[in-house]
């Protein structure tokens, strides 16, 4: 079933004094339970389009759909609350708030998702996630302590502890070496089924296509 | 979850650097204020002392109480009109120990009142700071102008004039002295009443200090100190809780990226600098007050609790600002900005 709907969006940068349209009408759709993966030359707008999508940067024009209402018409607060409760990001780099522990990450996002659940509650939730990325015996370390490869399964934990629908992924495995892309891949395949998301996933890397349910080419600002 | 404790807990070095600072120059500030009071009372402790009221001099004084001269008839008609009001003089001058020691005194007398020391004739009455050095009750003490001999007769806390301890005597004694009929001040205790009395001036007990030169100087010099550390500690905490925030953009533009609401990040920071400063400011007034217990009797200093709370509002209020202020990034910072800067 599709949930999420890229509509004819664009998106012209200024570069000085030049327009520079970096997205041409883009359209997409993401569907529940398949990974949706996004190559593309470098410069092609994989990232503009992706933020766009996310809600991060505005669009120049077009719509993106997701439960039926159009986010580029939403205000900044709207879109914040879909943010924190309904979407989930990783990104090239884990980006780890480096004075909480692994648990205490995750906290945050149940936090911020407001998902209201008790602490016990959310320690459970949190246990039953990190068993899930392998990660659960460094549960109390600090980011600092943790290597490139387990960062990012703590960053994917962080993306999918509140039970996102849509699952935003830029170059997730960028930092890792071929063995721990691997594995972070299988990972974000099997997490989208069981949780039934849509994801949506930026790789230059050609291997990585195998575990994509769908494989969408950018080039000259559409897609193809 | 509590994110400002945690990043204190986790970087305790960075917070303890600014904690300390806070410290350091809040309590040099406290120590600076309690000298501007100490010094004022050493100066002006007689004046200071009395109660609000309205201080009256002759205008020819212009401004310099010891110029006014004010007529027995003026004074005998205010006296009546106002059963409170008392009129008395300031001289500075000397009295000789038995064994010939001189010291310098404020010499201060009065018509009756209950608002300064009442003293019979031949008597004096000393500011405690004399009994320390040495003088005591029934000592006899001589005055180069004065025929007789002054026989101490009691000790007055906190009497000082000009730095000057001062010493009571009665009002006959002080025309003998000083060869004069009349008093310099007229004083009429409770508030301003608005009252005006032909020739003479009036003076708030405000103005009535600042018309002391020396006590002028003195107090402007030491509450510029004490200000201008004001603004400094707030100029400190600005700056610092700025690079730190700049050393965060990238965090926080993630944690935006999430949906973490901006008010919620300046909650944070505000929580840290409002713990940082009552940390710190805690410590200061504890050793402040320390220091006001065993300062050594000669060193005028007096930190009044009244002083320490007004300052200690002040730094915290100063450390809001400061903070906010430097914390307008925080709502700058957009998510996509730290997702592009790579890992923070
Ligand atoms: N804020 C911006 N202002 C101006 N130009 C921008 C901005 N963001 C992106 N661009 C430009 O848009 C184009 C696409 O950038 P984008 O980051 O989307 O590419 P990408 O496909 O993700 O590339 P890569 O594979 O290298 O990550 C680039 O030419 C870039 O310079
Ligand atoms: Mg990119």
């Amino acid at each position: 079933m599709t949930i999420f709907t890229i509509d004819k969006v664009r998106k012209t940068f200024m570069n000085g004094e030049m327009k520079d349209e970096i997205l041409k009408g883009i359209n997409l759709s993401l569907k529940e339970g398949e990974v949706t993966a996004l190559v593309g030359a470098s410069g092609s707008g994989k990232s503009t389009l992706l933020t766009i999508a996310a809600g991060l940067q505005p669009a120049s024009d077009g719509k993106v759909l997701f439960e039926g209402q159009n986010i580029t018409a939403m205000n900044q607060e709207q879109v914040r609350k879909i943010r924190a409760s309904k979407f989930g990001f990783v990104f090239q780099f884990a980006h780890l708030v480096p004075f909480l522990t692994v648990e205490e990450q995750l906290m945050l996002m149940l936090d911020v998702a407001d998902t209201k659940l008790k602490k016990r509650q959310q320690k459970k939730e949190i246990a039953k996630i990190l068993k899930l990325v392998g990660m659960e015996h460094r549960k109390d370390a600090y980011p600092a302590s943790l290597s490139g490869g387990e960062k990012q399964r703590v960053a994917i934990a962080r993306a999918i502890i509140h039970k996102p629908k849509i699952l935003f992924a830029d170059e997730p495995t960028a930092s890792l070496d071929s063995k721990k892309s691997k594995d972070v891949m299988l990972l974000i395949r099997d997490l989208t089924k069981m949780l039934k998301m849509a994801t949506l996933m930026v790789t230059h890397d050609e291997e990585m296509l195998s575990y994509a349910d769908h494989v969408v080419k950018m080039r000259d600002g559409l897609v193809q | 979850m509590n994110m400002a404790w945690k990043e204190m807990k986790k970087n305790k070095g960075r917070f303890l650097i600014l904690g300390s600072i806070i410290f350091l120059v809040s309590l040099l500030t406290f120590i600076i204020s309690g000298l501007a009071n100490g010094l004022s009372q050493d100066n002006a402790a007689l004046i200071k002392d009395l109660p609000n009221g309205q201080f009256f001099m002759t205008k020819e004084a212009n401004q310099t109480y010891n110029l006014s001269k004010i007529s027995n008839k003026t004074q005998t008609s205010v006296l009546r009109k106002h059963k409170d009001a008392v009129a008395f003089s300031i001289q500075m001058g000397f009295i000789n120990e038995g064994s010939g020691k001189q010291r310098s005194v404020a010499f201060v007398s009065s018509t009756a009142s209950p608002l300064f020391s009442k003293v019979n004739k031949g008597e004096v009455v000393l500011d405690r700071s004399l009994e320390s050095d040495g003088i005591k009750i029934g000592d006899t003490l001589t005055n180069n102008q004065y025929n007789g001999k002054f026989i101490v007769k009691g000790f007055v806390d906190q009497s000082k004039f000009s730095h000057a301890p001062v010493a009571f005597i009665n009002i006959d004694d002080y025309k003998q002295i000083y060869r004069i009929q009349e008093m310099q001040l007229i004083f009429i205790p409770g508030g301003d009443s608005g009252e005006t009395i032909t020739g003479l001036k009036s003076f708030s007990k405000d103005q009535f200090l600042n018309t002391i030169s020396s006590y002028k100087a003195e107090q402007l010099s030491l509450n510029m100190m004490v200000w201008f550390l004001v603004v400094i500690s707030g100029m400190l905490f600005a700056i610092f809780f700025y690079m730190m925030n700049v050393q965060k953009i990238g965090l926080y533009g993630i944690l935006k990226a999430i949906g973490v609401k901006t008010s919620v990040l300046f909650t944070m920071m505000w929580t840290q600098m409002i713990f940082i400063t009552i940390f710190a400011l805690t410590i200061s007034i504890a050793l402040g007050q320390v220091f006001n217990l065993i300062a050594p009797k000669g060193l005028p200093f007096s930190l009044t609790v009244g002083t320490t709370v007004q300052l200690s509002l002040t730094f915290l209020l100063i450390g809001f600002v400061g903070a906010t202020l430097s914390g307008i990034q925080i709502k700058q910072v957009g998510p996509l900005q730290a997702i592009q800067q790579g890992e923070v």
